[in-house]
């Protein structure tokens, strides 16, 4: 049985309608729900995702996701596969447009990926039949229905040249809100937003910002607070130091001017805590999210 | 007339002795033959011999020499049997008496004079093994063989010195240990841990390491001092004790490799090959075994730079070796065993381009390209590594304005001074087992020397649920956390050596999603 919608079906989402060249028919795999399509937000951003652009999506949207919302992504590794894990780990749904046939995981090692988005009320989606192979332009074709079927899209990290930019114009063309996360302007992976907000992108600061769009209230209990008693001095220390940026134990021992040997000991166990999370040697403040009890 | 000269033959590290008959026959033409299995270099004896004897002003006998290589089953191979050829032909010759008890080993020149030798440690091991009283020996290799006490080591410059010696009784003095040892400088190596710049974690794991002599993985960027690290390390390790010099001089001596004057070796050592090595060059091997650069690490380092770079082939013939000790190589011609307890330091590159998560530099790599690279090392390898430590790029930004942070680094021998101690506590710990160091410990040792206190234990627990520890993973935490107590002196392994051992835990190689 092949699941599909053509535009003529009352179902097709009434956003993707709106825009030039909507695709004819739309090749599905979960459940087709009308609700899905109510409230829904393209979450795009580069390849080439740093530690921060994890951290700071996996913590908006696993919020957004949190209140309601479905996060539309493209099933990219980097922050579309972080948006979209972030999405199903908060118990939110997400709908994932391939770049290829219906049939096809792309890339294949995100499968286990693929398998959470349907067991999760997901949705996987595709204007692409049966084995059509992802080609260079499959992927900003799959970029306007993203952009198409969403209220307003948000863009976190994106390079000078990343593909996450012409989702973003989509957007704007479309007339659909656009919001962008800062991020260092050392990075390379901010010359893309930062050309963003010159254009006149808004700034999402929390996901409040993004709730707001929709008339939404966050459902998240406040975060809790951190100065606790039950920590040591050291521990005060690392996470004092921790709330400006993520650092390696090598900097946390350099500013806490304890040892080595000290700190590791410190982070190890406020790690088991579940109070820091580590990515790529760095270690940062634990947000939720984080699967370590 | 028939002489005999006492000498031996020399497969790997093992010797068995050889009688060099020398008969110059009264009758026949003129010949000179050498039988026994001889190699092509002993073969080429005949005419090194014969010119040098010529060149010291002797006369060559014009008459039917055969020499003969006793026991002739067992193939001859080496330059050193020159000398006791010459002096079997000059005894029969010029009619001197050669001592009893005396072991003639040396290659000549064609002056007459003799030139360094390979293996002369082990002439010397087998002298004192069978009871003989002297050896003779070229000067060069004087204080490799005075290494062996209760033999007497005759330097010898020239055959002429040596007939002086027989029919005038010409004093020649014996080398003595003791004093070769005051010659030879202690060699620094090539960096202090004070000339490096930041990686506490790194220096901490290198400490750690040395400490417990566990194998150690770094990974980071070009440039970010792994290659400085290694080298480091071998100034932190304490020096070579008794029984290890003699093992790691014994291959050396085999492999040709003391140098002229050179005698035991003391400093532990370091032997970092490079990537294009192949598995003859790295296990050992030949025709006539060799041994490799496993046993030329023997008690010291063996460090692999660019470790994903290594054939695949190459990595997993370490694997055997890594785990025993030693290596069994068997050709055809012959078998050998070389011992190899070395520890190794690998560092590779996080990707292709090796920038990935640098500071500065984007990474040019894709998720695939990153994969495939890390996929190169096995895994049965990596799981006998116990300290993984990251070596990210240093900023140097942040140790300007920061003059403390410059000068006050520790240096190697402070570092060392640790170390030592934490290996005289092992030392006592296993004075009755057959292990030397932490990272040597079976199971059977981690249950009786490594009592985990219910809180430990607990814990250990927990990081393994909440770090997915493999079984492996577990047993190599408690004896790194084992050698982070014996650095600090600790009788029993508390929670904090437990917790900061888990710092140096295996890294996910492949990050899903």
């Amino acid at each position: 049985m092949k699941n599909i919608i053509t535009i003529e079906d009352p179902e097709y989402p009434k956003l993707l309608r709106e825009i030039p060249f909507p695709p004819e028919r739309i090749y599905y795999k979960g459940n087709w729900e009308a609700s899905i399509f109510k409230n829904c937000l393209a979450v795009v951003g580069s390849r080439r995702m740093t530690s921060y652009g994890r951290q700071i999506t996996t913590k908006l949207v696993s919020e957004i996701a949190n209140a309601g919302i479905t996060i539309v992504s493209g099933f990219m590794y980097g922050i579309d596969a972080t948006a979209h894990k972030a999405a199903v780990d908060a118990g939110g749904r997400t709908i994932a447009v391939m770049p290829c046939g219906i049939d096809m995981v792309h890339p294949p090692h995100q499968e286990s990926l693929y398998n959470e988005i349907l067991e999760n009320n997901g949705l996987i989606v595709s204007e692409f039949e049966e084995n059509h192979p992802p080609v260079i332009w499959t992927y900003p074709q799959r970029n306007r229905i993203v952009a198409g079927l969403s209220i307003a899209a948000m863009v976190a990290e994106a390079g000078e040249r990343s593909g996450s930019l012409i989702t973003a114009h989509l957007a704007r063309k479309y007339e659909r809100k656009l919001f962008v996360i800062p991020g260092p302007l050392t990075s390379k992976n901010s010359q893309g937003i930062m050309q963003l907000i010159k254009e006149g992108a808004s700034i999402v600061a929390g996901s409040k910002d993004i709730l707001e769009v929709y008339n939404l209230e966050s459902l998240s209990p406040a975060e809790p607070s951190l100065n606790l008693p039950a920590f040591n001095e050291l521990e005060q220390a690392i996470l004092e130091e921790l709330q400006r940026e993520p650092m390696k134990i090598d900097s946390l021992s350099r500013f806490t001017q304890k040892s080595v040997s000290e700190v590791g000991t410190a982070v190890s166990l406020m790690q088991l805590k579940g109070l820091l999370a580590e990515e790529d040697g760095k270690y940062y403040i634990n947000t939720g999210g984080g699967n370590v009890s | 007339m028939l002489v005999k000269v006492l000498s031996a033959s020399i497969s790997g590290l093992a010797t068995i002795g050889v009688d060099v008959e020398v008969n110059v026959a009264s009758r026949g033409l003129p010949a000179f033959e050498v039988v026994g299995l001889p190699s092509k270099t002993v073969d080429e004896s005949k005419e090194r011999v014969k010119t040098a004897i010529v060149n010291s002003n002797i006369e060559f006998p014009a008459r039917r020499i055969i020499v003969n290589l006793a026991p002739g089953d067992v193939p001859k191979q080496g330059s050193f049997y020159d000398l006791p050829i010459a002096v079997g032909i000059l005894a029969a010759v010029i009619q001197f008496k050669i001592p009893k008890n005396s072991l003639f080993f040396g290659e000549l020149s064609l002056d007459g004079t003799l030139r360094h030798t390979k293996g002369a440690l082990l002439l010397a091991l087998f002298a004192k093994e069978k009871g003989l009283k002297r050896i003779f020996v070229p000067r060069s290799c004087a204080n490799e063989a005075a290494v062996i006490e209760g033999v007497d080591v005759y330097p010898i410059d020239s055959l002429n010195q040596l007939i002086g010696y027989f029919l005038e009784h010409i004093d020649i003095k014996t080398a003595k240990v003791s004093q070769v040892n005051k010659k030879i400088p202690i060699v620094q190596p090539e960096f202090d841990m004070a000339e490096i710049l930041g990686q506490e974690q790194a220096k901490r794991a290198m400490e750690i390491a040395a400490a417990g002599g566990h194998n150690l993985f770094m990974c980071g960027s070009p440039g970010s001092g792994k290659t400085m690290l290694a080298r480091a390390l071998q100034g932190i390790l304490p020096m070579l004790i008794g029984g290890e010099q003699l093992g790691v001089t014994k291959i050396y001596s085999a492999a040709g490799r003391i140098p002229p004057e050179g005698s035991l070796i003391k400093i532990r050592p370091f032997r970092s090959p490079h990537h294009t090595i192949s598995q003859v060059g790295l296990i050992g091997g030949g025709s006539r075994p060799q041994p490799g650069e496993v046993s030329l690490a023997h008690r010291g380092i063996l460090f692999l730079d660019e470790f994903n770079e290594f054939p695949r082939s190459v990595l997993e013939a370490l694997r055997q070796p890594a785990e025993d000790g030693w290596v069994s190589i068997s050709r055809s011609k012959e078998r050998v065993r070389y011992p190899c307890e070395f520890m190794l330091i690998a560092s590779a590159n996080p990707c292709p381009c090796g920038y990935l998560h640098h500071p500065k530099k984007p990474c040019a790599c894709t998720q695939r390209e990153i994969e495939k690279y890390r996929k190169k090392v096995s895994g049965p390898i990596l799981d006998r590594i116990d300290l993984h430590v990251d070596v990210p790029a240093v900023d140097i930004k942040e140790f300007s304005g920061n003059e403390q942070l410059k000068t006050n680094l520790e240096t190697s021998e402070q570092i060392q001074k640790r170390v030592v101690l934490a290996r005289k506590l092992q030392q006592e710990r296993f004075a009755k087992e057959d292990v030397y160091t932490n990272s040597e410990m079976k199971n059977s040792h981690i249950k009786k020397y490594c009592i985990l206190s219910k809180e430990v234990k607990q814990l250990l627990r927990r990081a393994g649920v909440a770090f997915q520890l493999s079984a492996r993973s577990y047993f190599k935490m408690i004896k790194v956390s084992r050698t982070i107590a014996d650095l600090e002196g600790a009788q029993e392994i508390n929670a904090s050596h437990m917790a900061e051992s888990l710092q140096y835990r295996p890294k996910a190689q492949i990050k899903d999603l």
